[in-house]
């Protein structure tokens, strides 16, 4: 559907976004995360027509979106990290000022805004001045805005940065019935590994200007694939049962503090029973013992050396 | 295009701390300015003016007539018929009494004290701090005047006007006296050509702002006008500066991707700004004349080429909203653009007269501040208070109409392509 080919994009001489391929096919609920300053907000501008990539190109259905802006302006609908919205006005008024431009009128802009504020759960507040409203309703308002002429593509960037839980649950519920029930093609910027992984099929990962990773959630967490991590609580813990865990085949760290210990081991070594066995020989109980399984913020720390919100 | 209009106004409604600012300000200011001024320059009210001035009188009155038919069969060459024929004339003028009478009229008498003395008396009197000025009338002084107003030359004889020391007040007598001159001159050179038998002179009435035979032009009607155009000024950046906010929020952005032409924006800043502005300088000039009765018992005709005028001065202010909204959009840096803004509002406001009376200005800065478009705005104003004619506002019209086209097409010229907003 739409497809972002070879961009790039410089600023002043500095590579902004470097050489990103992405794609985004009918109905997906895609997600590009990154650190702040990753490139994700200049790889949407592209996308959505408004600033030139350097190079490269964005086709939707084939068609050349850069030549032609408005054929994808048409379907999009964008939900900017900023308040799009003139604070001085109501959320009736904001929503029939930019429904008003996409040149509807009448009964099918009066529908409009009256299905956005319901989807955002602004019905009740609509009257009220924008800047009146709490954080997590003006994104609300925000994402009303973009969704007045029913677009076949969404793009969200970072839509719940700063709010309260509250608020931000009912944007991930908004997102996920948008792509759900309406079908709509869903591309969600974030640095909040959890929300991109409850929301999307697939995942782009970008560091630097460039996309460093990709492919869907499983296919992420493979490439921590060949490790299993356990943790331990004991009822004692002495450097001679530690010595010998790490003599155990397939053990490849094992780290201990005060009566906990953290183990390494090589994906599928089946350890359990000797570490059991063990802990029975030198009369130690094993009062807690957890399996770990890598996240993609484990993934994102392995591919870039630190954490998304560093 | 209705919607961005809307939308302009309405946040224009509801910012309450620019709608005070563009609307009580002003008012408040030329109620302030009124009073502060009032004693200044403000000939109405009661003046501070009190001089003591002796006049002198040499002439030898009597000897006038046949003076001046010697001069105009000697001087002038003229038979003794046609001579004779002037001095019958020249009988039913005589400029010293006129003069006496001028001194003494209701309007000069609340200024000037009068002393007929001698000369010898007078200048004593000037030393011992007695009296302000002496204004001597020569000997042939009513022969040169009648003389050199029949020939038309100017006369050689003159009033002779000495000072103790130059005041503002002396200088405003000398303005008086030379206006009386100018007046007594006039008047007969009119009558003369239009062939009257008897040659009646028209006093003229004291005071400093009397032109020709119009109305009154008062500082409460200049605070009015300048600062109701000075804030429409302010106004035209601050609409500018509401386009730099729309960037910085995004909310610009977000009107490109809806697809919308960004001309329809620009035309929207334009045409939201003549409400504006038009609302606002006919606030201030209602709201100032309900409180300071600034227009007394003028006619529907004048208050109609007072919306005339505002409206014109509207699509003014329109033109340079295009220009600082061009900038602000190509600049995309609000503070270094309201920085801009406000240096032409300066240089506008101070030689378009909104700060100081544009008299005060040297000349060659008046007329370059009447080519501002709130110079243009004073002009037609100005005119259109004393003389309530349409052919005065001719050129001003025409110059701010040709403001408005330049400006636009500036705004159009400097505004930034499509697709293209960083």
């Amino acid at each position: 559907m739409l497809e972002a080919i070879h961009l790039s994009k410089n600023f002043k001489g500095k590579k902004a976004v470097q050489d990103v391929n992405l794609y985004l096919g009918h109905g997906e609920s895609v997600g590009l995360i990154g650190p702040n300053g990753a490139g994700k907000s200049t790889t949407i501008s592209m996308i959505s027509s408004l600033i030139k990539p350097t190079s490269g190109e964005i086709k939707l259905n084939g068609v050349n979106t850069i030549t032609k802006p408005g054929e994808i302006r048409k379907i999009l609908g964008v939900v900017p990290q900023e308040l799009a919205l003139y604070q001085e006005l109501s959320a009736y008024e904001n929503l029939h000022f930019f429904g008003s431009i996409y040149k509807m009128q009448g009964k099918e802009l009066k529908d409009s805004i009256e299905q956005a504020l319901e989807i955002v759960g602004l019905t009740d507040r609509q009257k009220d001045l924008v800047k009146t409203f709490s954080g997590g309703m003006k994104r609300r308002v925000n994402i009303a805005a973009a969704l007045l002429h029913r677009p076949e593509i969404l793009i969200l960037d970072e839509p719940t940065v700063g709010i309260d839980p509250q608020s931000r649950n009912h944007i991930l519920e908004t997102v996920r019935m948008l792509n759900e029930k309406e079908g709509t093609t869903i591309l969600y910027t974030s640095h909040y590994m959890e929300e991109v992984e409850q929301l999307c099929d697939r995942l782009y990962i970008m560091d630097h200007g460039e996309i460093i990773a990709a492919g869907t959630k499983a296919e992420l967490l493979s490439i921590l694939s060949t490790e299993d991590t356990f943790k331990l609580e004991l009822s004692k813990l002495d450097g001679n049962f530690i010595e010998r865990v790490r003599a155990i085949e397939g053990i490849r760290k094992v780290e201990a503090f005060q009566l906990q210990m953290k183990i390494i081991a090589k994906k599928g070594s089946n350890l359990i029973s000797e570490l059991v066995h063990l802990a029975d020989q030198q009369h130690i109980q094993i009062i807690n013992f957890q399996t770990e399984t890598p996240s993609l913020e484990d993934v994102f720390l392995h591919l870039t050396g630190r954490t998304l919100r560093d | 295009m209705r919607s961005f209009i809307k939308k302009d106004i309405l946040m224009f409604w509801r910012d309450r701390k620019e709608l005070i600012t563009v609307l009580v300000l002003p008012v408040l200011l030329v109620f302030i300015l009124n009073f502060a001024f009032a004693g200044l320059f403000n000939h109405d009210k009661k003046s501070t003016i009190d001089l003591q001035l002796a006049v002198v009188n040499q002439d030898k009155e009597a000897e006038a007539l046949e003076q001046l038919n010697k001069k105009l069969m000697n001087e002038a060459s003229l038979e003794e018929q046609e001579a004779t024929a002037l001095v019958e004339q020249a009988q039913h003028i005589q400029p010293v009494p006129l003069l006496f009478d001028f001194l003494e009229n209701k309007d000069i008498k609340n200024l000037v004290t009068v002393h007929r003395l001698k000369e010898a008396e007078a200048v004593d009197k000037i030393k011992e701090g007695d009296l302000d000025a002496i204004l001597i009338i020569p000997d042939g002084f009513t022969a040169e005047s009648l003389y050199a107003a029949f020939v038309g030359k100017t006369p050689t004889v003159k009033l002779q006007y000495k000072l103790e020391q130059q005041t503002n007040n002396s200088s405003a007598l000398n303005n008086i006296i030379q206006g009386f001159m100018y007046q007594l001159n006039y008047q007969f050179a009119i009558q003369t050509i239009a062939g009257a038998k008897e040659v009646e002179v028209t006093l003229p009435e004291g005071g400093f702002e009397e032109i020709g035979t119009g109305e009154t032009f008062t500082m409460s009607q200049y605070f009015t006008i300048t600062m109701g155009a000075l804030f429409a000024l302010f106004m035209v950046a601050t609409a500018a500066t509401k386009t730099g906010i729309e960037i910085r929020q995004q909310v610009f952005n977000r009107i490109l991707l809806t697809n919308s032409h960004p001309m329809q924006f620009f035309i929207g800043k334009m045409v939201s700004t003549i409400c504006l502005v038009f609302l606002q300088i006919i606030f201030v000039i209602i709201v100032s004349n309900l409180i300071l009765n600034i227009f007394p018992d003028r006619s529907m005709t004048f208050w109609i080429g007072i919306a005339a005028m505002a409206v014109l001065f509207s699509f003014a202010m329109s033109g340079l909203a295009a220009v600082f909204t061009a900038i602000i959009l190509r600049m995309n840096n609000i503070d270094a653009s309201n920085g801009i803004f406000m240096l032409v509002i300066l240089l506008f406001g101070i030689i378009g007269g909104n700060f100081v009376p544009i008299q005060m200005l040297p000349d060659w800065l008046q007329q370059i501040g009447e080519w501002t478009p709130n110079g243009l705005y004073l002009v037609m104003f100005t005119d259109w208070i004393q003389f309530e004619e349409l052919s005065s506002l001719a050129k001003p019209s025409m110059l701010l109409i040709g403001f408005v086209i330049l400006s636009t097409m500036a705004g159009l010229a400097l505004f930034p392509k499509r697709g293209i907003t960083k």
